[in-house]
């Protein structure tokens, strides 16, 4: 942080009045573009997940000139597809008190009141309008006997609104965005570039104006301009390593445009799953959830006494600690997602935890399967089960699961202001990505919503602004910007390929991983903190000098991308912790040990941190420095309270 | 977050002949490879991802296969594992094959999904964009983004939901083609066709629909359905080849009562 | 019209419901095949079965029309199924090392192109030793015991049945299946009668050649 950068315009654009009347208000407000004109607009969409397949589909849809890059080989392959649980909407179907404003006011408590309120009211405006445009796409979300619509209820929350489709909610969605996107591919709207992977924004005086992207196939390094840039390219929790995110799932796209100028908003709000298959191994490569619904029926314990390697059938109740149902009588196994995770670590910190390296608790449907039958048991859970066996070898019906925290999501991104657009001009950032919408802590279903908000509805109005505020002359790729980036490009990959050290980019990133995990996950301290930006930087530095990468720039060389993205993991690893670092409070999924109740509680800090950190990149490789700026937030309609759950 | 099972004098000693090949144009081949203590409670993917560390130690370029999600959703994992599709389990993608389904001093044959609709690219590594452009022929509802009627406007009836729901599960990844002694798409069209076809949603373009995304099928270079089932036997989710029987009932009808295109007037 | 039949033929489910449907009417072709052969059983003299033989001759032009759509559906499921058959293997450009079975697959559901070639030659075996025979003198009844009675004529028609047997066994619940007749309900019973089907259609033709060698036309139950 040494630079005195410019300050850049924080200008969140959040409309004022009623929040009920804000998003209304802002689209009246917002400039339109004539439908004649929107095909002379092109729009680059990177990334085929729940927001840039929606986004593609409906801009194109509109009438704007689309481009899709796709790292993988088909845009149905984005990891939105992995989302298990369900999608919430306030439609109040089971008439049980529903409405805009709870979904809204739950969303921010949820978030541990760290979102801003105009965001996250209109995203619970807009969820009744996803499920219908889902319907109508031909999503069979599960119904009732009478043909309409089944909902069930998931964490924090008191009501029954989330629509789902089995255990594979996300995937039926994105297949719903995925067709609807491939509707426009065949109708020549939308041309699609797949295994291509972008590896930096162009800018033309200050606005983004394309990017440069390498075919993943054969390594050519290619050029894409057009009048407006969407990263949807999803979270960063792969900065750990092991996380339940698919391998492919980096940072690279919106780690670039940071470094070109976009500022990365709450780095550290990461989101640690409870209940997540524990790892086995060394060799292990990801980690698999566990649906949160296991919580309804299943009781998580470890046994009172340390070290103790009985199996658990010969563990007598009075010598098991049901942990969670003892400290949180009211809520039990059912508090949210940051507290189960925070617990569990507890336990095994305490030498309390089970499995071969101590580092599980056990989820039991013992009690479960004695009530209700195995039958209706396996009828609820059954597929969950059997991935569980799969994977574990272990039969839930006859031991316990044992589960562990795990990586899940990231709150943190790239920071964007109420028209997703980031601080580059034309470069619109939607879903995972940014930093908007879920605070310090995502609830149970509302990723799905907040993805499919972005693409669908949110960009389709305010993208318009872009394009009939501001004047933009003819670029091609042929502009020295483009010549220049990707100068830059080649010379990085040429750098990476010529490091000729001995250790692969995969044992680079695990090793990271353990640090972030050690020293910036469920639980962080200034000590903790300090010792991970030593370790980090050290790391970083054996990276550059140490990296092995077989094979040339023009194949198809998986290292090479790995070896990419792990090297900008390097990077975002050290704003994380900065972020971490100056956060001294706790909220949501941000736990500073410095900062807790005397029960052991998040303990957060309104009066000094109220608001949402906006890093701005200032120094590059030995010099690599941030700026953080703050945008404050203000709660108009939601009291700031701490959130209890005995 | 390591330790744990693997340890080395125990794992399992494995033989490989892995498939090989440059790009597009080499004609490739395979070679063997040794490994030795590989965990029993490894995924199959992370025994060739500890075969990639031990041939980048050695200076040899590491397998290519894809894989991503790496829990049997996204479709990207293929392999043909001693001559079947995704291994030797039902319903199970290869990414959730684990190692303890094969034994000591086993011999492995990987082989990339061979058809010449999906070209091998490179290794293990093959083009299934053929899939995409059979679903851009009409795998969907045309129903821009906009202000459609309330979700629960139009009831579905529960068994239709649910049908359509179990050929609406496929990952897209392309063992029934795999599997299949003649190299054809049927399972993956059918369970798209029979997806639509069974919902309120899809009647519109139910015709269209099928004729359209059979005839980019056939472009493809798909053989024909010779009713073998051995697609289904291979797919990770166990769509059933009823989809198939229902498609090729939706094409027959379609066929016989299809109106003859740009028949009907165009009026403003 | 005639481009949207051609459409519909050039497509992959257009040839295969072509196949099945002209393999549907082979088999009902079969069963009266095998039931008028049957009158062969009558009695020990033949003359029943020429009689049969007989009636088909006196119906004229109308044999020759029925002898002429006997060829056209032949011609259409060898000609559909070897097309079929080139393209299939064109499809797989490379080989597999050992394209292993995951559980579905029958031996009849594998081999339907080589059954169904090694039919093609019984048949046209079959042609020339019947339809083109000259059974003026003898009549029928005695050139089928005779030509039966040798052990290399009864061993090509009973290995030949075989393979009809083979091939029929995967017939019907695939024409089934192809026709998109297939319903969870029926399914079952579809596959039990196909088969029961199949099997029955060539083990009674197979009986000639067993019989015939065994008893050349002297009936013990005559």
């Amino acid at each position: 942080m040494s630079t005195t950068p410019t300050a850049p315009k924080l200008d969140s654009k959040c409309p004022t009045g009623p929040v009920s009347e804000r998003w209304d208000k802002h689209r009246f407000e917002l400039k339109l573009v004539n439908p004649a004109n929107k095909r002379k607009f092109h729009v680059l969409v990177v990334g085929t997940g729940l927001a840039g397949a929606s986004a593609a589909a409906s801009l194109a849809e509109l009438g704007y000139k689309v481009s899709v890059l796709c790292i993988h080989d088909s845009p149905r392959r984005a990891h939105s597809i992995a989302a298990q649980g369900g999608i919430n909407a306030a439609k109040n179907y089971p008439n049980d008190g529903d409405s805009v404003r709870r979904l809204f006011y739950d969303t921010v408590k949820g978030g541990d009141y760290r979102a801003r309120e105009s965001n996250v009211y209109r995203l619970a405006q807009v969820s009744n309008s996803i499920i219908d445009q889902c319907v109508a796409q031909g999503v069979p979300f599960a119904r009732e006997y009478g043909g309409l619509l089944d909902n069930r209820s998931f964490g924090g929350a008191q009501v029954s609104r989330t629509f789902y489709a089995r255990g594979q909610t996300g995937q039926q969605l994105l297949l719903g965005a995925y067709q609807a996107l491939m509707r426009q591919v065949g109708l020549g709207k939308v041309a699609l570039y797949p295994r291509r992977e972008m590896l930096d924004v162009v800018t033309v005086d200050g606005i983004a104006r394309g990017v440069i992207a390498r075919e993943l196939v054969t390594g050519a390094v290619e050029r894409f301009a057009a009048d407006a840039v969407l990263l949807c390219t999803g979270g960063y929790g792969n900065v750990f390593f092991l996380s339940t995110n698919a391998k492919f799932s980096n940072a690279t796209a919106i780690w670039r445009a940071h470094k070109r100028g976009a500022l990365f908003g709450n780095p550290c709000f990461t989101q640690i799953h409870p209940t997540c298959i524990p790892v086995s191994g060394s060799y292990q490569s990801k980690l698999t959830l566990m649906s949160e619904s296991l919580r309804n029926d299943g009781r998580v314990w470890v046994p009172k006494a340390k070290g103790d390697h009985r199996s658990p059938d010969q563990i007598p109740d009075a010598e098991r600690d049901y942990y969670l149902e003892r400290i949180y009588p009211s809520f039990g196994n059912l508090v949210p997602r940051d507290i189960a995770s925070r617990r569990a670590k507890e336990m095994a910190d305490a030498g309390r935890g089970v499995g071969d390296n101590g580092m599980a608790v056990y989820l039991d449907f013992r009690d479960a399967i004695g009530r209700d039958g195995a039958p209706r048991i396996a009828e609820k859970y059954g597929n969950l089960f059997q991935m569980y066996e799969r994977i574990t070898a272990d039969d839930p019906y006859k031991v316990p699961m044992r589960i562990y925290p795990a990586v899940h999501y990231t709150m943190g991104g790239l920071w964007v202001d109420y028209n997703l657009e980031s601080t580059i001009p034309g470069l619109f950032v939607l879903g995972e990505a940014n930093f908007s919408d879920h605070g310090a802590n995502r609830l149970g279903a509302s990723a799905l919503m907040q993805g499919l908000a972005d693409g669908y509805y949110v960009i389709p109005a305010t993208i318009g602004s872009h394009f009939a505020g501001r004047k933009l002359g003819a670029v091609t790729t042929d502009h020295e910007a483009f010549k220049t980036t990707e100068a830059a490009v080649r010379a990085r990959l040429d750098q990476l390929l010529s490091i000729d050290g001995k250790r692969s980019s995969d044992d680079f990133h695990r090793e990271l991983g353990l640090v972030m995990w050690n020293h910036c996950g469920m639980a962080r301290s200034e000590k903790g903190l300090k010792t991970a930006l030593t370790k980090i930087r050290a790391l970083r530095d054996e990276f550059w000098h140490d990296l092995r990468v077989l094979g040339t720039g023009e194949e198809l060389n998986r290292e090479l991308e790995k070896a990419g993205r792990v090297a900008d993991f390097m990077e975002l690893a050290e704003l994380m912790v900065l972020d971490a670092e100056q956060r001294r409070e706790s909220c949501g999924g941000h736990f500073r040990e410095e900062s807790q109740t005397e029960e052991g509680e998040a303990l957060r800090d309104d009066a000094n941190y109220c608001y949402v950190g906006a890093w701005q990149h200032t120094g590059e490789g030995a010099n690599l420095s941030w700026t953080m700026h703050k945008e404050a937030l203000t709660f108009e309609e939601v009291k700031l309270t701490q959130r209890s759950y005995k | 977050m390591s330790g744990g099972h693997d340890t080395h004098s125990h794992g399992l000693n494995l033989t490989l002949h892995v498939w090989r090949q440059k790009n597009a144009q080499d004609t490739g081949h395979f070679e063997t490879y040794s490994l030795h203590g590989i965990s029993e409670h490894c995924s199959f993917l992370e025994m060739l991802d500890q075969l990639n560390e031990q041939l980048l130690k050695e200076g040899r370029e590491p397998v290519a296969f894809d894989h991503d999600c790496r829990e049997g959703i996204c479709g990207s994992c293929s392999l043909v594992i001693n001559g079947r599709a995704h291994g030797p389990d039902r319903e199970t993608a290869t990414c959730q094959l684990h190692m303890r389904r094969f034994h000591d001093g086993e011999t492995i044959y990987i082989e990339p999904f061979r058809a010449k609709a999906f070209p091998v690219q490179r290794d293990l590594v093959c083009d299934r964009s053929a899939f995409d452009r059979i679903i851009a022929a009409g795998g969907f509802v045309s129903a821009s983004t906009g202000s459609p009627q309330d979700a629960n406007a139009l009831p579905v009836p529960k068994e239709a939901a649910d049908l359509a729901m179990d050929a609406a599960q496929c990952i897209g990844c392309g063992a029934c083609v795999a599997a299949c002694p003649n190299a054809a798409a049927m399972l993956f069209v059918g369970a798209k066709v029979s997806h639509l076809a069974l919902l309120p949603q899809g009647q519109p373009e139910r015709k269209k629909r099928v004729l359209a995304m059979v005839e980019q099928m056939d472009k493809e270079g798909f053989g024909n359905c010779g009713n073998i089932y051995e697609c289904e036997a291979a797919c990770p989710k166990g769509i059933s080849v009823e989809n198939i029987a229902r498609m090729n009932r939706e094409y027959l009808g379609a066929s016989l009562t299809a109106r003859p295109q740009g028949e009907a007037k165009a009026g403003f | 019209m005639l481009s949207r039949f051609g459409a519909f033929l050039r497509s992959s489910i257009g040839k295969k419901s072509l196949m099945a449907f002209t393999g549907l009417l082979l088999i009902l072709f079969l069963i009266a095949h095998v039931a008028g052969n049957l009158s062969l059983y009558a009695d020990g003299t033949g003359e029943q079965f020429n009689a049969y033989a007989a009636k088909l001759e006196a119906l004229g032009p109308l044999k020759l029309a029925a002898e002429l759509g006997l060829v056209i559906l032949f011609g259409a499921h060898i000609a559909l199924g070897m097309r079929t058959y080139l393209e299939n293997r064109e499809a797989r450009p490379v080989r597999y090392k050992d394209l292993a079975p995951k559980g579905n697959r029958t031996l009849a559901s594998m081999t339907m192109p080589v059954t169904g070639i090694v039919i093609l030659v019984f048949l046209v075996i079959h042609i020339i030793d019947f339809r083109l025979a000259d059974f003026s003198k003898q009549g029928l009844a005695a050139l089928v015991i005779e030509r039966l009675s040798h052990p290399l004529g009864a061993g090509i028609y009973f290995i030949s049945m075989g393979f009809l047997g083979v091939h029929l066994w995967h017939a019907f619940q695939s024409l089934v299946q192809t026709l998109g007749f297939r319903h969870p309900a029926y399914l079952p019973a579809v596959k039990t009668a196909g088969m029961v089907l199949g099997v029955l259609i060539a083990a009674l033709f197979a009986t000639f050649p067993v019989l015939c060698l065994m008893f050349k036309g002297q009936w013990p139950w005559n």
